[in-house]
């Protein structure tokens, strides 16, 4: 692997023109992955997969290199008809389009990035190996006391003949004063065996709003990896919902650091899992300062061979006095091969906080079952209902009208 | 000077007549050091080669960096593996020479003076030295066929069980020190007790004969055999003062079909001073295994001392509808640090475990539950209740969970809660209001968080374990 | 209607009924009252299709072997349990539920389903008869409701699914006597020449109020005898030890 990785890594470098300071900042990551390799067991975020051996059994060999002068056919891909929306397209990890039509031109900035020197926050080889191989990257700036009037869907697409490649994507977000964005981020995967690493970094300054929903339905065979970098100031609000389901391999990591008073930070998850799939969810919120709060929610409905993992972290300062934090994860195993694992953690160093978590896993519940058969329903439909009913209260928890019914139709869930 | 050490050990080798009170085996770990314990234990040659292998074994393992306590590196080579009882002349020679802070504790915690004495190794009246009272109640147990004795007399004396039993829980190669401990172990208790008799009186390291200077690498292996109760009690209340700063333990349970064992511990080792500085390091390896159908293993834990606490006593359920439990109060204060927890491994089909764990953290003190719970595929119709709650006393301290939750059986069910709190102005201007002073109210009000796990000790623990809890949070309100 | 010829329960081996028989005609109004452990609530478990028995003997309903049925199957022909413990489900919203399973009743039936204006209508009609708090409708079922409020959501689905045998068990158990006066309303009004009802209770004080046709009394897994209203009334007054 390291024999391909340094041979791609060369390629890029002399087919692509890189600024000094692109390509100071490519090499220095890319030294770092080379240092860290994939994540492994070994990791304490890895305890409960191995990324190398994910990548060895779904993939096989990976190559980097991708050719970010050729221009993706993009009008293939199917989009959201349920709703009008702002969009960006990414083919094989390289930004094809952005397009906010819905918006006030003067109120969104889009700036090329050069990425910094030296690695200022170390986090995972992952993203050294994003920095290293990813696209020119841009960061979209919305402007003080604008809210987007349309979502923006971001759009997550392979080409028909990518296969056994690693492709990588980053978008950095500022949200000025009280501003406010929802993102959809949705899979259209074209291809099979790739894995995509996709890397957000989000700054959001007081009273801004985010939303983040991240959309995993269709099934595919690829392996993915996604990273949210979230910085909260003063009363901003971040609200993250996954619905983690159709790909063979995904794992989500959710950072947020709530850096200013009155910040408050929410991540919600499904797992909806069926054959061989195995997903993760790994969050780690940072109360840095008092008056902050967090909410997590995770539910996973596990089929056949899946295996879900939840690990949750929440982290409270010595300053962080006051902080609010709660954390719960219910599974449902329908089958005797499926797993269930879950790590919730709290590192507490104030005693003025509110912190709990709780985890449940086991059977779907035979006497709700008959109870619901008592009443006429046959096993198959009682099972639904009571499924139904059980992701429902997560669902419920998404704040966006509008994304909450698509969430809803795409899983077939009714009120 | 190494030559000249080994040179030494030859002397020694066959010379076991030598006058052993005064004899350390030289500094450091090697073949020789253990062939020297092994050798003035007189044990059978089969133990030695044990002890050796598990040496060959430490030699590939490296020592574990993943608990949140870190402490100094640790020289193996600039510790003594062997010394034998001190002889009366190196100990105090009276209460007054100790530490005042130390009499003030034993006289809120209602700790006789011969008991204080004891504890301290001054050389106590005839008439109530423990080792008298020990011999009536042995005289009980050998009637109905319970051995109850040190493991070197038990290797001696009951060789078979030994063999077939020791390691069976606690692998040679299982980690770092528990290996250590399989290589240089020196003594600890050995208790057997035939099938169908339930112990009549709760055992304890507190009555054992030899109790004294088991050393810094203890051994403890107890086998309940088939029908069989026993009650077993490690530790005691009042504050341990020991010369070895590195203790690690080794503690093996085995329940046959239908075998109950209850295991409590009070540990309250010298927890170093105000500043941190001293202390014992604590790395125990507490392992139970439910071998049988329906046997059940009990471990209850009161952690107060050590400077730095890490010991997660597990339970293997093996046997089909075994039970596993783990009751456990760890507090922290000063600059002490605790990772503690435990581990419960479904294998047998119906097994139950449940997990009350009460951690309290006080001053510039750290402490972590960490603990697994594990339902392997064929442990069908399992479960797990595990409860953590965490109390934390001033913003200096940390306390954090960290449960990892396996649940591979789609018709076992786990459930985890875990909650932190402080104790809430509310709650304290009321105990207060009654006329309680703040130290006393925070006594009550942590006994009252922790009276699940109180609840599980045995009587003549129960009471001076709730004093404890008090004692160990002093200083900690204001 | 319902036909039970030497019904034989065990669990675990142990045995709850033993050559249990009784029968149910069209219209009638039986009411089993025994002491705790007497077997009363493995009766409704065993007709309503619970598993986890080891049953033997015969149960007929309308005829048909009730055994060779499934649970809904059971309810699909018009068996109606009404709990006594209520189940709480949550995230199931109570409307959601009830159109479901009428809906599915009546296709198994070969009727015509319900949209959703039809159901509504209908349910709030009988939601305003048995004086149930309609907001109730549009929570999860039974999760926050009050002891009295979940028997009152039983009668209230009996009386939406119309069911031919409603048994009850231990209605009236934690029940206010306003509550218990609307419960035996609900059952008052479904009373009608088909309809059929088998309850099982405690106390005579239920009886008060449903005037049954036959009263059984149930000991040790046996109907020791049986008789009329009277027999509710005499057992309140010697107690069931001294009933023979």
């Amino acid at each position: 692997m390291e024999e391909q990785l340094k041979i791609d890594f060369e390629k890029k470098l002399k087919d692509f023109s890189y600024s000094d300071q692109e390509k100071k900042f490519k090499e220095t990551n890319f030294k770092e992955f080379l240092k860290q390799g994939f994540p492994n067991r070994k990791l304490e975020n890895w305890k409960f997969s191995d990324l190398n051996q994910i990548i060895k059994n779904n993939i096989g060999e990976l190559t980097f290199y991708n050719d970010y002068k050729k221009e993706n056919q993009i009008d293939k891909i199917e989009l959201i008809r349920e709703l009008e929306h702002n969009r960006i397209i990414i083919v094989d990890g390289k930004i094809e389009k952005i397009d906010f039509k819905f918006e006030e031109k003067d109120k969104i900035e889009v700036l090329d990035e050069q990425g910094e020197e030296t690695i200022k926050e170390n986090i995972n080889s992952l993203i050294n190996l994003n920095n290293a191989f990813s696209n020119k990257f841009c960061k979209i700036i919305i402007k003080k006391n604008y809210s987007l009037k349309k979502p923006l869907v971001i759009y997550h697409s392979t080409n028909k003949n990518t296969q056994s490649k690693n492709t990588n994507s980053r978008i950095d977000f500022k949200l000025e004063e009280n501003a406010c964005l929802r993102i959809i981020d949705i899979f259209k995967d074209n291809s099979e065996k790739n894995f995509l690493n996709i890397y957000y970094n989000f700054e959001l300054d007081k009273s801004s709003i985010l939303k983040n929903y991240k959309i995993d339905k269709s099934i595919n065979n690829n392996v993915k990896y996604s990273y949210n970098n979230v910085k909260q100031q003063a009363n901003s609000i971040s609200e993250t919902f996954i619905l983690s389901s159709g790909s063979k391999f995904f794992k989500n990591e959710i950072n947020c650091d709530l850096l200013g008073q009155h910040s408050s930070a929410f991540v919600n998850g499904i797992f909806d899992l069926d054959d061989e799939n195995h997903h993760e969810i790994k969050s780690n919120i940072n109360h840095l300062v008092e008056n902050t709060k967090s909410y997590q929610l995770v539910k996973s409905v596990l089929e056949k061979k899946s295996k879900a993992v939840y690990q949750g972290k929440i982290f409270v300062s010595s300053e962080a006095q006051k902080t609010d934090g709660y954390q719960l994860s219910n599974a449902i195993l329908l089958s005797e091969n499926s797993e269930f694992n879950a790590k919730p953690e709290l590192e507490i160093y104030a005693d003025d906080v509110k912190c709990s978590h709780g985890s449940s896993s086991g059977s779907l519940d035979e006497n709700s079952i008959f109870y619901l058969m008592s009443r006429g329903l046959n096993y198959k439909e009682a099972k639904k209902l009571l499924i139904n009913g059980f992701l429902l209260d997560v669902i419920e928890k998404i704040t966006d009208e509008e994304i909450k019914n698509l969430i809803k139709d795409l899983l077939g869930v009714k009120e | 000077m190494r030559d000249k050490q080994i040179e030494d050990l030859k002397d020694y080798k066959y010379g076991f007549s030598t006058d052993i009170e005064n004899f350390k085996a030289p500094k450091g770990l090697n073949e020789d050091v253990i062939k020297f314990i092994s050798n003035i234990k007189k044990e059978p040659q089969w133990l030695l080669d044990w002890r050796l292998k598990a040496f060959e074994r430490l030699k590939v393992l490296k020592e574990p960096d993943w608990q949140k306590p870190k402490y100094p590196k640790i020289d193996y080579q600039d510790l003594y593996y062997y010394s034998a009882p001190k002889s009366f002349k190196d100990k105090p020679k009276s209460l007054d020479e100790l530490d005042p802070k130390l009499l003030e504790t034993y006289q809120k915690l209602g700790i006789p003076l011969n008991e204080q004495k004891r504890l301290n190794g001054i050389a106590v009246d005839a008439v109530f030295d423990s080792v008298s009272v020990a011999t009536t109640f042995k005289e009980t147990l050998t009637k109905q066929g319970i051995i109850f004795c040190s493991i070197s007399e038990a290797v001696q004396k009951h060789p078979e069980l030994v063999k077939k039993y020791l390691g069976t829980v606690i692998p040679l190669t299982d980690h770092f020190f528990a290996t250590l401990n399989s290589a240089v172990f020196t003594d600890g208790s050995f208790v057997y007790i035939p099938p169908g008799v339930r112990c009549p009186m709760e055992l304890s390291t507190y009555f054992r004969i030899n109790a004294s200077d088991t050393g810094q690498f203890e051994r403890t292996l107890i086998i309940a055999d088939k029908g069989s109760y026993v009650s077993y009690l490690e530790g005691c209340t009042a504050p341990m003062r020991d010369e070895n700063q590195l203790h690690a333990a080794n503690v093996e349970l085995i329940a046959l079909d239908d075998a109950e064992i209850k295991y409590s511990t009070v540990q309250n080792w010298y927890p170093g001073d105000k500043d941190g500085i001293g202390g014992i390091y604590n790395f125990v390896t507490k392992r139970g295994l439910c071998k049988g159908k329906n046997s059940k293993i009990s471990w209850t834990q009161v952690e107060t001392g050590s400077a730095i606490t890490w010991k997660y006593p597990s339970c293997i359920l093996k046997g089909d509808n075994s039970i596993g439990e783990f009751y456990s109060i760890a507090i922290t204060n000063n600059h002490q640090k605790a990772d503690t927890g435990t581990k419960m491994i479904h294998l047998g089909k119906n097994t139950k475990s449940k997990i009350i764990s009460k951690g309290i953290s006080a001053g510039f003190s750290d402490m972590t539950y960490r603990g697994l719970v594990d339902i392997s595929p064929k442990a069908t119709n399992s479960n797990n209740f595990t409860q953590c709650d965490s109390l934390l006393m001033g913003n200096k301290c940390g306390a954090h969970t960290v449960p990892y939750i396996k649940n591979k059986n789609s018709d076992s069910n786990i459930a985890h809660e875990a909650t932190t709190s402080k104790i809430s102005e509310e709650q304290l201007h009321y105990c207060q209001q009654r006329g309680l002073n703040p130290e006393e109210a925070v006594g009550l009000i942590v006994n009252g968080f922790c009276k699940e796990v109180l609840q599980q000790l045995p009587m003549e623990f129960a009471v001076e374990a709730q004093k404890l809890v008090g004692i160990s949070l002093e200083g900690s309100v204001g | 209607m319902l036909k039970i010829n030497n019904l034989s329960a065990k669990i675990d081996n142990k045995s709850i009924l033993q050559d249990f028989k009784l029968e149910i005609n069209p219209g009638e109004v039986h009411a089993i009252m025994g002491p705790n452990g007497s077997g009363k609530s493995t009766l409704s478990n065993i007709l309503s299709g619970k598993k986890g028995y080891d049953v033997t003997g015969e149960v007929l309903f309308e005829n048909k072997d009730l055994f060779s049925l499934e649970t809904e199957e059971r309810a699909h022909k018009g068996i109606f349990l009404a709990f006594q413990y209520p189940l709480e489900i949550p995230g199931v919203n109570t409307n959601v539920f009830l159109k479901t399973s009428l809906n599915a009743i009546k296709k198994a039936r070969g009727e015509k389903e319900l949209d959703a204006i039809q159901f509504l209508k209908l349910v709030k009609e009988k939601a305003k008869e048995l004086k149930f708090d309609e907001e109730k409708l549009g929570r999860q079922l039974n999760v926050g409701f009050s002891g009295g409020e979940k028997k009152k959501n039983e009668i209230l689905q009996m009386s939406i699914l119309n069911p031919k045998l409603s048994i009850l068990d231990e209605t009236d158990s934690g029940l206010d006597i306003d509550a218990l006066k609307t419960v035996a309303e609900g059952v008052n009004a479904l009373r009608k020449k088909n309809n059929s009802f088998l309850i099982i209770t405690h106390y005579q004080r239920l009886l008060e109020y449903i005037k049954p046709d036959f009263v059984h009394v149930l000991m040790n897994g046996k109907i020791i005898k049986s008789g009329g209203p009277e027999l509710a009334l005499e057992l309140e007054k010697k107690g069931y030890e001294n009933i023979n």
